[in-house]
């Protein structure tokens, strides 16, 4: 039978993990659970839940500074923000409604979300997750606290440890205390919508919005049967696919930028505005992938050259019969497959002609233990990534098998 | 610095001509005294120290050609771009070959549709934005050096500029890169595209002062120039109203191109120099550089403007033609070397601070200088918190380096004290690298150790940088496995 062991301090983590590391006993690291299935299954007869683990430990909206500790919800980050008018600028997603049954909507925490490095559709304009840590304090698989980072926007004292855990799905490290640059919400939102069902033409028009001077700050396109999945009356009925550009700052720039990106893609199809609130509803579904949400189907995410990303979504979608959407104005392209069939190596082999990577975000177990989810890298790459596991987690107790192939070569996992 | 090791100088000779078969260009190995001067210090000139050899390769074979036969042969190595570093990140070692990689300088792919500059490393920071302003785009970290530092510099010290409040540092700006490791191999980590798979490799090189591996190719990502900049010139009758104005600004929602501030000592020196038009009753100057349409500048120029009288501006000048805002940024930009007109020497120090402590941290310095007895001034990017205070002193003076010396470790200790770090944008290198335990236990110190060895586990990668004292291999890799008595009975299990 599993336990669950829960620690509500920094020092009962510690404890922790030494009986881990003493008795050499796997452990699997989970907050709310909402991306548990993102990964390879755990082998470990232990979950060590850090949904105790919670409390806002400074928060200084003039500095935009913000320590949490890892189990604090983000619903509750997020509201705290709300209040001061400020936000996580990478506008990560939430993703229960897309990989957890049975989780709540709004589950998630602090450090799963940077544990996952889960990146929102300003991604192409603000950076990752991994750019807003600024610091963290961890206890590594050697039982031992230890820091890096601080609390400051501009640091360069000593290797940059924040990087190396954003994305580390726990493998190396257990972070407790995490410290997040926030940022000021804009003055003004407003998202131009234009009329397009064909997936190239889609890509080519988000690569000249975002190579013109409109600053656009998230570029998506949306199919016309996953329109209606938004639930936007207003998205709904233009009745097409849509191309999605999004302008933010203050008012009499973004009418001014709205309206030049308006004349810039006017050949591509009728335009039309989403204000404010609308606006902000429609980004939080595309950062959710609502149009994929449900637990129906399995889920690729394939991140490559954005200006490939319509020749890319073209090519999966012919070959697998998928539905796509694109967001990062073509970097980020969601592939759901209808069957059980994961076809990986037709997903992976079209991902690696165009320089993209994929990785197999939603399946069941059983596919996941036969597919390996996260593209592995070369030779090389794999044996780096391969010690730096071993020399913070040496006797492989946290997380172990999470990340699977990632860290071997294809083929000779 | 290590002790240099005798056996590799007993076998220099041998070494020279294996580097001469692996590199037979022209010039491309240097080994006499007075060719090898200029590559005794970087931009830290108090350190100087000159190489075993230096060794210029053309490309990324050769460079794996070097470094696998420094890995078999046990061979020190040092990389250097084009040695304007500030930390002594590029101070060479007697028993070290010195590798310039300042003969990979071509650009080698625009591709303007992903947005994406491929270059070799030895190209100029300033170079990425000469090959692409034509069409309007530029590359925005943007250190002072940048007429003259590398790409490859900027990635091994994570360089910043005045741009990186709102356009991020260069680990925000680099998308990948082809490295070489001490073994030889040569790796490639990220592209075009927005992630890379794996661990962070791309995150945890940027910045690693070249520790981990040498850069052979970087692809950086471009930015379309903004269309208009304007630039507000804002004086305080003290630094606490500058700093709040600061505050106010961020708060307000407004993130500059450029929040820079400078206390009077800088004012004065400077305005002597370039003859900005900067006011010399003031305590603290802000300048403030706002991009965008012109539509949004206007705009934000108005805000400012009024955010600063509620914090009691006693002076405001707004830029009205591209040439009196160049003319306000002239004297930021020629800071340091108008410190220079009116003392002999300086050293530029580099902390971060919370911004908030800004005024508590200038007053403490005033406290050090008496205490220390040499003036100093500060200029600094206001709007990330990121100081550089000019220490002045006179080389020739018997004493007085060490004791600038030991004014910038108390300075830079002051940061630490108030939730800073010892490093905003120079790195560590060699000047500061006996401050980390400042900052950083030992337990700290050992898992950045830990990293370093996954990549060059004997330590043969510019060694003496950044670690006061290396870990020997066994020692870090040695596991204290603590069994405790009893299954943490406090802790909460279902």
């Amino acid at each position: 039978m599993t336990e669950v062991i829960s620690p509500a301090t920094p020092e009962q983590l510690r404890e922790a993990i030494s009986w881990a590391l003493g008795s050499k006993t796997p452990l699997e690291i989970i907050g709310s659970g909402s991306k548990i299935s993102y990964g390879h299954a755990v082998a470990a007869s232990h979950v060590l839940d850090l949904s105790k683990l919670t409390g806002v430990l400074f928060y200084e909206p003039e500095e935009l500074v913000m320590s949490v500790r890892a189990g604090t919800s983000l619903a509750e980050i997020h509201g705290i923000l709300r209040d001061k008018n400020q936000q996580f600028h990478f506008e990560p997603g939430n993703f229960p409604g897309l990989l957890a049954d049975g989780v709540a909507d709004h589950a998630g925490t602090i450090g799963g979300l940077i544990a996952c490095n889960i990146s929102g559709p300003r991604r192409i304009k603000v950076g990752a997750a991994r750019d807003h840590l600024l610091g963290f304090e961890a206890i590594s698989g050697r039982a031992e606290d230890f820091k890096s980072g601080g609390r400051v926007m501009k640091n360069v004292t000593g290797f940059d440890l924040s990087k190396l855990m954003a994305g580390s799905f726990g493998t190396l490290s257990v972070m407790h205390t995490i410290t997040m640059k926030v940022m000021p919400c804009d003055e003004k939102t407003r998202t131009v919508l234009i009329a397009c069902d064909d997936m190239q033409i889609a890509g080519s028009a988000m690569t000249r919005a975002l190579g013109s001077e409109n600053e656009v700050s998230a570029a998506a396109w949306i199919a016309r049967e996953q329109v209606v999945k938004l639930g936007l009356d207003i998205v709904t009925g233009i009745g097409t696919g849509i191309v999605a550009l999004r302008v933010e700052g203050p008012a009499p720039s973004v009418a001014w930028r709205c309206e030049a990106l308006r004349k810039l893609l006017a050949d591509i199809g009728a335009s039309e505005e989403l204000h404010s609130a609308n606006s902000n509803a429609f980004w939080q579904a595309v950062a959710d992938v609502v149009p994929f949400a449900g637990g129906i189907g399995l889920l690729w995410r394939v991140s490559g050259p954005p200006a490939s990303g319509g020749a890319i979504a073209a090519k999966l979608a012919d070959e697998t019969g998928g539905k796509i959407m694109m967001d990062w104005a073509g970097a980020q392209i969601w592939l759901q497959l209808a069957g059980g069939d994961a076809m990986a190596d037709k997903v992976r082999d079209i991902a690696v002609s165009y320089d993209a990577r994929a990785v197999l975000v939603r399946a069941p177990e059983d596919i996941r233990n036969q597919v390996p989810v996260f593209h592995a890298e070369d030779a090389a790459l794999a044996r780096i990534n391969a010690r730096i596991r071993e020399n913070f987690d040496p006797e492989g107790i946290l997380n172990p098998g999470r990340i699977g192939h990632m860290i071997a070569k294809r083929g000779n996992a | 610095m290590p002790e240099p090791d005798q056996s590799t100088l007993a076998r220099r000779k041998d070494i020279i001509a294996a580097m001469r078969d692996i590199v037979p260009n022209e010039g491309g190995v240097i080994v006499d005294e007075d060719r090898l001067r200029p590559y005794e210090c970087d931009g830290l000139m108090a350190y100087r120290q000159l190489p075993m050899i230096v060794v210029l390769p053309e490309n990324t074979g050769q460079v794996a050609a070097i470094l696998k036969y420094c890995h078999t042969h046990k061979i020190r190595v040092v990389p250097r771009g084009a040695g304007t570093g500030l930390s002594g990140g590029a101070l060479p070692m007697a028993d070290a070959i010195t590798i310039s990689m300042m003969k990979f300088n071509r650009v080698l792919d625009i591709d303007w549709d992903n947005r994406a500059v491929v270059v070799q490393p030895g190209v100029t920071n300033l170079g990425i934005t000469r090959a692409v302003e034509h069409k309007g785009f530029y590359y925005a970290p943007d250190p002072s050096s940048q007429i003259a530092c590398s790409i490859g510099g900027n990635i091994a010290e994570n360089s910043g500029g005045v741009h990186s409040l709102k356009y991020g540092l260069t680990t925000n700006n680099v998308l990948g890169v082809e490295m070489v490791t001490i073994e030889g191999e040569i790796l490639r980590i990220g592209g075009k595209g927005l992630d890379q798979s794996g661990y962070d490799l791309l995150g945890v090189i940027t910045g690693s002062e070249g520790l981990l591996g040498i850069v052979t190719e970087v692809t950086v990502r471009i930015l379309r120039k903004p269309e208009t900049a304007r630039a507000l010139l804002l004086g305080f009758n003290s630094s606490e109203e500058g700093g709040n104005c600061v505050a106010r600004i961020i708060a307000d929602g407004i993130i500059p191109g450029g929040l820079e501030m400078m206390d009077a000592p800088a004012i004065k020196a400077t305005e002597g120099f370039v003859h900005a038009g900067y006011p010399l009753d003031v305590e603290a100057l802000l300048l403030v550089e706002l991009d965008g349409p012109k539509v949004e500048v206007d705009y934000l120029i108005e805000r400012v403007g009024a955010i600063a009288r509620e914090c009691g501006a006693v002076y405001s000048r707004i830029s009205e033609s591209e040439d009196e805002r160049l003319l306000f940024w002239s004297g930021r930009k020629n800071a340091f070397p108008a410190i220079g007109r009116i003392s002999p020497d300086y050293i530029c120090m580099d902390g971060t601070i919370p911004r908030r402590r800004l005024a508590e941290v200038l007053t403490g310095m005033q406290v050090l200088s008496q205490r220390h007895g040499l003036r100093v001034a500060n200029v600094f990017h206001a709007g990330d918190g990121n100081l550089h205070p000019l220490i002045m002193f006179d080389a020739n003076q018997p004493g007085e380096l060490e004791r600038a010396e030991a004014f910038g470790a108390d300075i830079l200790k002051l940061c630490v004290e108030v939730g800073g770090v010892l490093s905003g944008e120079h790195g560590i290198g060699v000047e500061k690298r006996d401050l980390m335990p400042e900052m950083f236990t030992e337990d700290d110190m050992k898992h950045q150790e830990r990293l370093k060895l996954a990549f060059d586990e004997d330590e043969l990668l510019n060694p003496g940088k950044v670690f006061p004292t290396l870990h020997g291999c066994g020692e870090l890799k040695t596991l204290h496995a603590r069994e405790v008595a009893s299954k943490f009975p406090d802790i909460p299990r279902f």
